[in-house]
């Protein structure tokens, strides 16, 4: 189990922080992922693992309206 | 328009004050007399107190306000004023965004004050022809044209000869009759509305600003709350002024380095990011109707649903192919986020200038979704139509969308039918009969038509008075607070965000704060407390832009490359080099230093002033800070088995045990829930915002703030009652 | 159109172009006030200096910068409100600003005098063909 923003969430072998966004549908173009409070730059997404248990925040920098 | 000349009924000649740290300290006030021709015409000083405690724009039209009109005083009262006013930042080309104005007046749609900003070169121009803000007071006896002649330093009241007093006529004319020549068009602006004025609530004022490039005129509206419908009822058909000469100093500033480097490192980095960002000068606030859909937070059939198969089609990738690209769009010069979206040679199809070749200003998102998604409609063509219309009509754009997606829902119920809408089929999506709609509004054609155009708080009582429509079902739909129209954004899923809408000082806008992310998918803020800060901190934040003349967008519809990592949680939404730059300038401007904590206290002065004010006339209590139903979750089975699964995992989360329930009984449990999470919101911020549990601001409150006015006070003291103290 | 060249193995870091072109238009010998910039940060010399491509004209909101019959582009004061939108938008930061002397941005406008003063034959102006 991981906690994404507060939910809880199977984890999965090899689970990269790539996968883990498509399977969150997290689209959005300014986004700022942080696994166990450490920032996963964007160009490592499709390779930074996240381990078990790991506490994964993605936060949207939208501005709005 | 041939230049036929306009008969001078008035004119008044001026020694203008000079502008110094970014006030001219003067004020302008015009009256129109009773209907008597009396016009009247003064120059106003602005005291210490009012620049210590009230700052620039927003801020100075409420003081003014306050001191013009009395509790009992109604919109359209003589004694009503529509003030405008920049702000010191306003006017300054080094820094994006800085040619912003406020028009503050008493609503006919909420009945109480409003405030509705808009950019142009209007507040500019007025500060550069000496004044930091301008009163119009009392009605003319016929049409007038004001003009400010801030060249020769005259105010001169022109009996209009205008043959059509809709926004594009208007403005076009005007900047025609008052040009030396196709050069001297750029050194006008004209504030206009529209037919729409007339009879509807909905009417707002245009701003203008002639585009050099393109050779028309463009239109900027401070279209919510009805001051349109003010300015009509004033007899006033356009408030003119002209200013040819200005420099790089025009305000004083006292440090033009600082400003100089904080404006051209954002030009930079608008330049190297925003195509990787917002997409701001490619799309305009038009980027958002995807991410909004792929969300689930875009309006679709009157807020029912969050996102719709079509998208596509109003995606910003359909309406880049529609925006002319690569020209300059800002609306005042030194913007280089250049959001003000155009598209060129646009034929329209209907209504008066049928087959006119025009430039529409827009779409922005908001208007993509109003006048789009929200009903039923993903056909862009359409909602270009329709924004031209709405604009030349002086009508909201968002009042008009979320009113008419009302309407809509209301037909498909069969609450109301086709006799009572004149034969016009207001299914969602029905294009032809919706735009019909909107030019019937327009020009109040028929009692349905106008009934419609008073917004949805006056629509569903003569619905319900005239058709027998059942009025608690049209409370549950309508998605409407304090007399205010909603804008464009669904915000059931994310409390914070109910608070954004509905906790608000004149309504569901969002300019108070925008928190969806944040709240529902960032989960940033997990607890009342955290709910509650952010709706102390954003709405404070985001009114000093209103008092400086500043546009909020390039505030974080841009920011630096790294913000996202550099800084964590809330801090990373605050932009904090952004923010920097607005304390910087604001000392580069004024002299005067200013830290993060100064700039939430000055504008908590004039938040609390304004829900005073409010008090005052009769509302601003917290049984007006009510939500409707569609707010807060599904109110229609449909709503509910769009998604079935996300919504019995939140009745589970509840801890309810949902077997066998039917879908009416899980909404109704759903509701009840979330009914009693927004009444602990409500009470959360407005212990936060130093108020008592029925939303008045409090002794102390007003007092650490320097706003304990007798005439405060005693108003205080009649309204703050022991019981609803909080007790620690 | 007319251009300054720059042949970076020719310089000898002296100075003199900067000194002439402050002189010039500021009256006053700082390489801040100057309209070329020659830069050494890397240990590799180079120059800052407009190459006349125009891409600032696009963004100019009131049309000041315009190309003159040589094909340089020139800042109209008259019509330049100061935002410095060009400053930002420039490819190659050769758009220059100093709030202490004028509030109006000022750029190369290949007029010569630094290269008739270059000692080495470092800078010449040149004729290239003209942009759209």
């Amino acid at each position: 189990m991981i906690t994404v923003n507060g939910e809880q969430m199977e984890w999965e072998e090899g689970l990269t922080v790539q996968r883990l966004l498509e399977q969150k549908k997290y689209n959005f173009r300014m986004i700022a992922v942080w696994v166990n409070d450490e920032v996963v730059l964007k160009r490592l997404y499709s390779e930074a693992k996240i381990p078990d248990g790991a506490v994964v925040q993605v936060i949207h920098n939208i501005s709005g309206g | 328009m041939s230049k036929t000349p306009m008969k001078l009924l008035a004119e008044w000649t001026y020694e203008p004050a000079k502008i110094h740290r970014g006030y001219s300290r003067e004020t302008l006030y015009v009256g129109l007399g009773n209907k008597d021709g009396n016009y009247k015409f003064e120059k106003r000083p602005v005291s210490d107190d009012m620049i210590e405690k009230f700052t620039g724009g927003r801020g100075f039209g409420l003081r003014l306000l306050w001191n013009a009109v009395t509790e009992k005083t109604k919109w359209n009262d003589p004694e009503n004023e529509i003030v405008i006013a920049g702000g010191p930042f306003c006017g300054i080309t080094q820094y994006p965004g800085a040619g912003k104005c406020y028009s503050v007046f008493l609503s006919p749609a909420t009945k109480q004050t409003y405030n509705s900003n808009a950019g142009g070169y209007f507040a500019p121009f007025l500060k550069f022809s000496g004044f930091d803000a301008m009163e119009l007071q009392g009605k003319a006896d016929r049409p007038v044209v004001i003009f400010i002649d801030g060249d020769n330093y005259k105010v001169q009241i022109f009996e209009s000869n205008l043959p059509d007093i809709n926004a594009y006529a208007v403005s076009e004319d005007l900047h025609e009759y008052f040009a030396k020549d196709e050069a001297d068009k750029r050194t006008i602006s004209v504030v206009s509305t529209g037919i729409g004025a007339r009879t509807s609530y909905w009417a707002g004022m245009n701003f203008s600003f002639y585009d050099v490039r393109r050779k028309v005129v463009r239109l900027k509206q401070a279209g919510r709350g009805g001051g349109g419908t003010v300015l009509y009822d004033k007899g006033v058909v356009a408030i003119v002024v002209k200013r040819t000469h200005f420099t790089g100093l025009e305000n004083d500033p006292a440090d033009i380095k600082t400003i100089q480097r904080c404006g051209t490192s954002l030009h930079k980095r608008i330049h190297d990011l925003d195509d990787k960002q917002c997409l701001m000068r490619s799309a305009g606030t038009a980027h958002l109707t995807e991410i909004m859909d792929a969300y689930k937070l875009l309006p679709v059939h009157n807020y029912k649903f969050g996102c719709h198969k079509d998208i596509e089609n109003i995606s910003s990738r359909s309406y880049i192919k529609l925006f002319t690209q690569g020209m300059a769009d800002g609306c005042w010069y030194g913007c280089s986020l250049a959001c003000a979206k155009g598209v060129d040679h646009f034929r329209l199809a209907t209504g008066p200038w049928k087959g006119r070749e025009v430039t529409v200003d827009g779409p922005e998102y908001e208007t993509a979704a109003g006048l789009g998604s929200n009903l039923g409609i993903f056909d862009p063509l359409w909602t270009i139509e329709a924004n031209f219309y709405a604009d030349h009509y002086g009508l909201d754009t968002i009042s008009l969308g979320t009113g008419m997606a009302f309407v809509c829902e209301c037909y498909e119920l069969g609450l109301i039918n086709k006799e009572n809408t004149h034969g016009l089929d207001l299914n969602f999506g029905n294009k032809d009969d919706i735009m019909e709609l909107l030019h019937r509004i327009a020009h109040g054609t028929d009692e349905f038509a106008i009934a419609c155009g008073h917004g949805v708080e006056e629509a569903r009582v003569y619905f319900s008075e005239h058709y027998g429509a059942d009025l608690a079902t049209m409370k549950k739909i309508g998605m409407v607070c304090q007399g205010l129209e909603a804008s464009e954004y669904r915000c059931q899923e994310s409390i914070a965000q109910w608070g954004g809408y509905f906790l608000t000082l004149k309504g569901p806008q969002h300019d108070e704060a925008w928190l969806i992310f944040m709240d529902m998918v960032n989960k940033q803020l997990p607890t009342y407390a955290d709910k509650a800060e952010a709706l102390f901190f954003f709405p404070n934040f985001r009114l000093w832009f209103s008092l400086q003349g500043l546009c909020k967008l390039p505030w974080n519809d841009i920011e630096p490359a790294d913000n996202g990592v550099r800084y964590k949680g809330l801090e990373a939404a605050r932009v904090p080099e952004h923010l920097q730059n607005y304390l910087d300038i604001f000392e580069a401007i004024t002299g005067k230093h200013l830290t993060r904590e100064g700039m939430i206290e000055q504008s908590e002065k004039v938040y609390n002033f304004e829900r005073i004010f409010n008090l005052r006339m009769g509302r601003g209590t917290a049984k007006y800070h009510d939500a409707p139903d569609r707010g807060l979750g599904p109110v229609w089975e449909d709503e509910w088995l769009a998604r079935p699964d996300y919504f019995d995992g939140k009745l589970k989360e509840f801890g309810e045990n949902i077997e066998g329930l039917s879908v009416k009984e899980k909404i109704a449990l759903l509701q009840k829930h979330r009914r009693k999470q927004w009444e602990e919101l409500k009470l959360a911020v407005y212990k936060r915002r130093g108020w008592n549990k029925n939303g008045i601001p409090t002794l102390a409150t007003v007092k650490r703030l320097g706003i304990d006015y007798p005439d405060v006070v005693e108003l205080l003291k009649k309204n703050l009652k022991p019981e609803d103290e909080f007790v620690d | 159109m007319k251009i300054i060249h720059y042949n970076a193995e020719k310089c000898v870091e002296c100075g003199a172009c900067m000194e002439a072109c402050s002189a010039a238009y500021f009256k006053e010998n700082s390489p801040e006030l100057s309209r070329i910039r020659i830069l050494n940060n890397t240990g590799f010399v180079s120059a800052n200096v407009c190459s006349q491509c125009g891409a600032c004209m696009a963004v100019c909101p009131t049309q000041a910068l315009e190309r003159d019959a040589n094909g340089v582009v020139q800042v109209r004061k008259d019509k330049c409100t100061s935002c410095l939108m060009c400053v930002g938008y420039c490819p190659a930061a050769s758009m220059f600003f100093n709030g202490d002397k004028q509030t109006e941005p000022f750029k190369c406008i290949a007029c010569g005098i630094c290269a008739r003063k270059c000692p080495t034959g470092a800078l010449e102006l040149i004729n290239v063909p003209a942009k759209a």
